[in-house]
């Protein structure tokens, strides 16, 4: 893990500032330690990210909470739907058969 | 700061070649190694050396300026993206996904881990509690913190000062035997609520910092006890740390390097409030010099007494 000078100089195009904004809006919230705060791989990658989106969408900071809430969601999703599907490719294809009866079921119930 | 060839050479990102270079004689005119004793002064020249180096060529600098790659001119490591890490599970910023009548079935097949995620602040917490018939009351988000403890904070107890994102600080107890992992729930510290409905909470998640001086095994710990050769010998009453202090431990004649002694109930406060043990490892440490009188008598006593510790299976005593 990170101090915050670390992460600083690792991440060129972050200020002081930005990152106090960023820490307040709770869009990063770095581990708490004794010795100050603490960044994660996660959460470098996450500011990075968080600047990128600022810069190229112009948001301000409850723009970029949602939005970064947002990919949360799809991507965790989207990690969980990967484990779902490889669990159902180790499955035989008369268990994929039945799966894909009721997936269709659903999903016209869904669309009425 | 190594990393920054700008500030090695104590110029602007958008300084021009000549001030570059200017800056860099500068230096090298103060700083150089045979005009100049003082450490400090070479560590000033090495760095402005490679700065300049870096710098002084038009197409190196434009693409460190890119970010390609690094002040030692070494091409970037391949970026982790963002999703490498929030698909995976224990994405600590990830809001509770929430799929209703089928939380059972997710939790059954994904494990306490991903039912148990509570909201994750952000704005997942939009199907709060509490809301009943007058839908306008809705509780606050709860917030989410990981929180690093050192061992013997969490093992002891205690107070540690958290800063939250609006700055305003806040003193947590840490119950002691406090494990990796654990969550504390602060009522009411999370987000405001909205109409009648009160503040979410503020969960922390507990990581415990290891320690090299305790290890831990389940509510038991292991120390080391560094003793000298005599008292390895003759035995001695030596002072050892426990988590409620220090206790007079006795070390019996003829102990070993790796030999353990057990003080029951020393250990961590399991979850039924019984502690474990802790055991004291001794560690045989000899003088930091090896005087002849202590060469020539162990030349003597090995004339009659040599043993092979190799010789049995355990490598213990002959």
């Amino acid at each position: 893990m990170m101090t915050r000078n670390e992460l600083l100089a690792a991440l060129p195009g972050l200020t002081d500032a930005a990152l106090d904004a960023l820490t307040r809006a709770g869009i990063v919230r770095p581990v708490q330690s004794e010795a100050g705060p603490r960044f994660r791989p996660i959460d470098v990658a996450r500011l990075t990210l968080a600047m990128e989106l600022e810069d190229a969408y112009d948001l301000d900071a409850d723009a970029l909470a949602l939005v970064l809430s947002l990919i949360d969601q799809v991507h965790g999703l989207r990690g969980e739907m990967r484990a779902m599907l490889s669990a159902v490719a180790a499955e035989p294809p008369e268990t994929r058969a039945r799966m894909r009866e009721i997936i269709t079921m659903t999903r016209l119930t869904l669309r009425g | 700061m190594a990393n920054d060839p700008y500030a090695a050479l104590g110029v602007a990102k958008t300084a021009s070649e000549a001030e570059i270079k200017k800056a860099y004689r500068r230096i090298a005119k103060a700083d150089h190694p045979d005009l100049n004793d003082d450490p400090a002064a070479h560590e000033r020249f090495k760095a402005a050396s490679a700065a300049y180096d870096l710098l002084k060529d038009p197409d190196q600098r434009a693409r460190f300026d890119r970010g390609e790659i690094d002040a030692q001119g070494q091409e970037r490591p391949q970026r982790r993206y963002y999703r490498d890490f929030s698909e995976g599970p224990g994405n600590p910023y990830r809001p509770e996904a929430n799929y209703g009548d089928f939380s059972d079935v997710f939790a059954d097949l994904f494990g306490e881990g991903g039912a148990r995620r509570t909201r994750a602040g952000g704005f997942g917490g939009f199907g709060g509690t509490g809301g009943g018939a007058r839908s306008f009351d809705v509780r606050g988000q709860d917030h989410r913190y990981t929180l690093e403890v050192d061992f013997l904070t969490a093992a002891r107890g205690g107070t540690t000062r958290i800063t939250l994102p609006d700055g305003h600080s806040l003193d947590v107890q840490i119950p002691a035997g406090t494990r990796d992992g654990q969550t504390i729930r602060l009522r009411g510290k999370g987000g405001p609520g909205m109409g009648e409905g009160g503040p979410g909470d503020a969960l922390l998640a507990i990581t415990v910092a290891d320690d090299p001086d305790w290890r831990r095994d389940g509510d038991d710990i292991t120390t080391v006890l560094p003793i000298t050769l005599d008292e390895a010998v003759l035995g001695a009453k030596v002072e050892a740390q426990t988590l409620d202090g220090p206790v007079k431990l006795t070390v019996p004649r003829g102990a070993s390097s790796g030999q353990k002694l057990r003080l029951r109930g020393r250990g961590l406060t399991g979850p039924g409030g019984v502690r474990g043990d802790q055991h004291v490892e001794l560690r045989i440490v000899l003088p930091p010099r090896i005087d002849d009188e202590l060469a020539a008598f162990l030349e003597r006593w090995r004339e009659n007494h040599a043993y092979d510790p190799r010789g049995t299976r355990r490598g213990g005593k002959p």
